[in-house]
């Protein structure tokens, strides 16, 4: 990591951890708040994939997709943000997945650093913790408010994950 | 390329074009190193990663795209795996974004290759070796371009095997699969890809990754429509590429050895392997998996001595072991400074280029310490 890399991590961790605290300290507006992300991200999403087509994909084979693409995207992301009673558990079912799928990687790339002889142990107890999270999300589906505490403990640890990712030293 | 070119063919060339057993044991070990150097192996004698030469696949997935990781990945894969064949390369329309993945495709007989041999000449074995890697790598990976990049390196349906029948060929379409624990399978045309990723600069979309391991095979004859290409079709010939790659390096080592007082783009010693042409054609079309055993033999033959097979631990205790001023004497001190070399020559030429996709203009480039 270079030391921009670092800094921008170390700053991005801050802002997961302030998100995180105050989703834990106003649990009833978390829900509002995940969508109104989602929405803007979808947005940005749109555009982006839209300024790709004209500058890059026009020159690609079937880069009509990415016009499409974000033409859709950006359509869904207006949409999104003008939504304000989602069912609660397509976004527990969201960080369900999101979760395991980020555990599993992690505990796949331990597992790879550790054949080559590198260091792997950070990385498993990463993918343990998220795997262990996307569980809690699961038994803890019918109570929406602990979700939103597991998911923000989740993104505390991951903001002190990539704080200690940022300040290693290189080898 | 894999290890069956990089190290038992790169061993037959080195022999032929003059070298003994033992500077071309050093030569396609350097050679097939290439291909082993990765930041998790470096982190094993504590060197830093600026000196890898390749990535895991893992340690891929573990890098931000953002900017300063594309430079990381690009700085590597186009110094030693796809070395671009035109930096000033033009295409009508296109932005400057564009063009900057554009002109980092890789080919063979480009300028940098000159400028590769050059770099290696009058210095160690190891050098030699990191050359011949990157000039093979040209053949095999032309078309591709050494950065993540959609629209370069996609592939789609449009992607044919020709398979030789009688006088002919047999067209067949190529299926491709994500699963990475299965074998390629030759007979039924079944080859594992990269899965395919819609973002631009997804470490999917690197290099050849997907049209999957097919490119690196000798006896691969295909037919596809690059991304880049405006619907043209490219043919692509291996087992006459790798002849080509086979009696380039052989013409190129002579001149790093001083046999040949010049060397010159487009140029092959065929009279080197007049004698063996036939047999190494049989090699370089034979459809396997890979070619090892059938390269090591003829090496044998030329040499009369027993190539050993390779391992990626052979010089580790040798580096461990020496003193601090005298690493950059030992077999892998001499490989790492070449190394940054070369990284150092490719990069520069790409900033050079006005190409942000390595590093930014005003960056110093920083040299050898080991």
């Amino acid at each position: 990591m270079t030391r921009i890399q670092k800094i921008k991590s170390f700053i991005f961790s801050i802002f997961m951890i302030i998100a995180a605290v105050a989703l834990i300290l106003y649990p009833e507006h978390a829900y509002s708040y995940i969508i109104l992300i989602l929405g803007v991200g979808l947005l940005i999403y749109g555009i982006n994939t839209l300024i790709y087509f004209f500058t890059m994909a026009r020159h690609m084979i079937g880069g009509k997709y990415m016009l499409y693409k974000g033409v859709i995207f950006t359509d869904f992301g207006y949409l999104t943000c003008t939504l304000n009673n989602i069912p609660r558990i397509y976004v527990i079912l969201y960080l369900v997945i999101l979760h395991s799928f980020t555990g599993l990687v992690e505990i796949l790339r331990a597992l790879e650093n550790r054949s080559h002889g590198g260091s792997f142990k950070l990385k498993l107890a990463h993918g343990i913790f998220d795997m262990i999270l996307a569980i809690c999300c699961i038994v803890f589906i019918k109570d929406t408010h602990i979700v939103v505490i597991v998911y923000s403990f989740g993104l505390i640890y991951s903001a002190l994950f990539n704080i200690v990712g940022a300040l290693r030293k290189n080898v | 390329m894999q290890l069956d070119f990089h190290y038992y063919a790169t061993y037959c060339a080195a022999f032929l074009a003059g070298y003994t057993h033992e500077e071309c044991m050093d030569i396609c070990y350097s050679a097939q190193f290439v291909d082993e150097c990765t930041a998790a192996f470096l982190s094993r004698i504590m060197v830093p990663d600026k000196y890898a030469t390749t990535q895991l696949n893992l340690e891929l997935m573990d890098m931000p795209t953002d900017i300063l990781g594309l430079q990381k990945i690009t700085g590597i894969w186009t110094a030693f795996h796809f070395l671009p064949y035109d930096l000033y390369a033009e295409k009508k329309w296109a932005s400057k974004r564009y063009k900057n993945k554009y002109r980092l495709i890789c080919g063979p007989n480009g300028e940098l290759v000159s400028k590769t041999i050059d770099l290696a000449k009058d210095k160690p074995l190891q050098a030699v070796g990191i050359a011949m890697h990157i000039l093979a790598d040209t053949w095999a990976h032309r078309y591709f371009a050494g950065t993540p990049s959609l629209v370069i390196n996609n592939t789609n349906y449009d992607f044919y095997e020709l398979i030789p029948d009688g006088n002919g060929f047999t067209e067949r379409q190529i299926s491709f699969r994500h699963n990475a624990t299965l074998p390629d399978d030759i007979e039924k045309g079944l080859y594992t890809n990269s899965l395919y990723q819609g973002n631009e600069n997804s470490i999917m979309n690197l290099g050849h990754g997907r049209a999957g391991h097919f490119p690196d095979y000798s006896f691969a004859r295909y037919k596809y429509t690059p991304m880049w290409g405006n619907y043209s079709e490219i043919l692509k010939d291996n087992p006459s590429d790798y002849m080509n790659a086979f009696c380039q390096m052989i013409y190129a080592m002579k001149y790093l050895r001083g046999s040949n007082d010049v060397f010159e783009l487009e140029k092959y010693d065929t009279e080197a392997i007049a004698d063996y042409k036939e047999r190494i054609r049989g090699i370089l079309e034979k459809r396997q998996l890979n070619a090892n055993a059938d390269w090591k033999a003829f090496g044998e033959e030329l040499s009369g001595m027993e190539i050993e097979d390779f391992n990626i631990n052979k010089y580790l205790d040798e580096y461990r072991g020496a003193l601090i001023e005298q690493k950059k004497h030992t077999f892998l001190g001499k490989f790492l400074n070449a190394a940054l070399d070369q990284k150092i020559m490719v990069k520069s030429e790409i900033q050079k280029s006005g190409n942000i996709l390595v590093g930014f203009p005003s960056k110093k480039l920083k040299g050898n310490n080991i």
